[in-house]
């Protein structure tokens, strides 16, 4: 009704003072081809009874959408996503610094909520034999959109390094949590593979919650967490996952990090502490040994080869006096 | 100097089929370790420019630094073996190994160089910089091939092995690359007596004007000896060919 008018909006002033403008305009057509382009906008927005409306709470996602879910006619709900993700680490309240804890638009950040499937796909002629048995068009794209999206890698390793990255590579946030900075996952095999744009490495879900292996993102745990996907326990079925190091034996998943981060901000000296900053330590030395040679041999090289020059050109010189 | 090359000058084996074969094997599958191994340290800009390619071009790296793996490790095992077995191999190693006259030639001929000295200290047939950087191949190649395995068999490996590998083989590589591009390329290159390329590893030749000015006790040695031979042969008729060393 009113929101299908372009430039529907208000200007408001945020926390700083400054003006910003919100929209309201909402386009049909995008909002049709998107997933909750079958819900009706009472469907989310619940606390909107009368029209028009006064101001509308912000959208809880785990609320009951009005829609009956095709597999059991329940009514259909994100309910169990909300509630697992509630009960992972990422759903830990109570600390002093919970706004910073991920919601659901956190990670699902692809704003229009838009099925990218028709651009991955090169046909869609399978479509068509849908529709042999189906009647409504409508119906069978997008049940036909929904299975493929659905089945197809949506985002790629870089962009899950880089949305994991956001938070857990800020070290302003980490060391308010009292979390280890990841910093050096980037300069791994893995994190090269994955700049090549290699898709067969390990991103960061693929070690700490692989749905393969009944591990899941909203159900993600630390490793603390029993039954986490890295938890000591786990963690050699983990790298031992189809594709990846089979062949892993147990000490293989036993010592070091995966990634290594420079800072560890909790001043406990635990086992675990103490065992990373000795190999950190001996890591840092092999380094420094190999500058030192490679100065001072490199250094000898140069300087011997710069007089051997000299001499040459000396030497030349005195015989074209004779 | 008289860097001179002349056509017509009297040439010596420097090194034979064999030795230059190692020599080719050798640094065509060090190139490319080198270069296959440094593209895992390029900068993010870098990689991200290969674009579409890249996960072609990464595969690629992977299966090329692993084939040129295996082709310097036979070659450095051929070179073990060949240097116990072989008699031409025997000769290599009995002449590369450091003596006291090392020491003696290394501080004549930096006297030599800054001028403090009038000539060059007469070397043997590998001077002090050649015998240095052929041990260097020993040891970086142990450290590279040993670190370069574990990490091959990184199942076996605790990850904290593996880091300790990784900063070895990043370091010795990096010495070894910088090792090569300064004190060898420099040397058998970019060198006034023998600029633009001492073609040896090529024909195996050198020639008598450059082994004067850096060999030049092997020179006399090798000078001596063909006298000697030539000697012999007037002696008795039946005299052995030229052997080759």
């Amino acid at each position: 009704m009113c929101h299908n008018l372009a430039g529907l909006g208000v200007f408001e002033k945020d926390e700083e003072g400054n003006a910003v403008k919100r929209i309201f305009y909402v386009n049909e057509k995008l909002f049709k081809a998107s997933y909750h382009g079958r819900v009706a906008c009472t469907g989310c927005h619940q606390d909107v009874k009368d029209i028009p409306h006064t101001d509308v709470k912000k959208v809880d996602c785990s609320s009951s959408c009005h829609m009956t879910d095709p597999s059991d006619n329940s009514e259909f709900t994100h309910k169990r996503m909300a509630q697992d993700l509630k009960n992972s680490v990422h759903g830990k309240k109570g600390g002093e610094h919970d706004e910073d804890l991920p919601e659901c638009k956190d990670c699902h950040n692809n704003k229009p909520y838009q099925i990218t499937v028709k651009q991955s796909l090169q046909t869609m002629n399978f479509l068509k034999v849908c529709l042999e048995c189906h009647q409504s068009e409508e119906w069978a794209e997008r049940f036909y959109e929904h299975t493929f999206y659905r089945a197809s890698i949506r985002r790629s390793s870089k962009d899950i390094v880089a949305l994991c990255s956001r938070c857990h590579a800020d070290q302003e946030m980490m060391q308010k949590h009292d979390l280890d900075v990841v910093m050096g996952f980037e300069d791994t095999f893995h994190g090269k593979a994955i700049q090549y744009g290699d898709e067969d490495v390990a991103n960061c879900l693929n070690c700490h919650a692989p749905y393969a292996m009944d591990y899941s993102p909203h159900r993600i745990g630390s490793e603390e967490t029993p039954g986490s996907a890295v938890h000591p326990d786990n963690k050699l079925a983990t790298c031992q996952q189809s594709g990846c190091h089979a062949d892993a034996t147990e000490k293989f998943a036993s010592q070091g990090k995966v990634h290594p981060s420079s800072y560890t901000f909790s001043k406990a000296s635990t086992a675990s502490n103490d065992e990373r900053e000795f190999q950190q330590w001996v890591i840092y030395l092999i380094t420094l040994v190999y500058k030192i040679l490679i100065a001072v041999i490199v250094g000898f090289f140069v300087l011997h080869r710069i007089l051997d020059l000299l001499a040459a050109r000396r030497e030349k010189k005195r015989l074209g006096e004779v | 100097m008289n860097s001179t090359t002349s056509k017509s000058a009297k040439t010596f084996v420097r090194l034979t089929k064999n030795q230059r074969i190692q020599h080719v094997i050798l640094f065509v599958s060090t190139g490319l370790l080198i270069l296959t191994g440094f593209m895992l340290k390029g900068e993010r800009w870098v990689i991200e420019s290969f674009g579409g390619a890249g996960d072609t071009i990464f595969w690629w790296r992977g299966i090329i630094h692993r084939a040129a793996a295996v082709a310097v490790i036979a070659v450095c095992f051929y070179h073990m073996i060949y240097i116990v077995v072989t008699k031409e191999g025997r000769s290599w190693i009995k002449d590369m190994m450091f003596r006291w006259k090392d020491a003696v030639d290394l501080f004549q001929n930096l006297a030599y160089m800054t001028g403090f000295r009038k000539e060059r200290p007469k070397m043997d047939r590998f001077t002090y910089m050649e015998k240095v950087e052929y041990f260097s191949i020993w040891f970086g190649m142990f450290i590279v091939i040993t670190t370069g395995l574990m990490m091959w068999t990184e199942y076996l490996w605790p990850k904290f092995y593996l880091d300790i590998s990784e900063a070895l083989h990043l370091g010795e590589a990096t010495l070894a690359a910088l090792a090569i591009i300064v004190g060898h390329i420099f040397t058998v290159h970019y060198n006034p007596h023998v600029y633009p390329m001492n073609k040896a590893f090529i024909d195996g030749k050198i020639s008598e004007s450059l082994m004067k000015e850096e060999h030049a006790l092997w020179y006399e040695r090798e000078i001596a000896k063909q006298k000697e031979q030539a000697s012999h042969q007037q002696n008795d008729e039946e005299s052995q060919d030229e052997q080759p060393r």
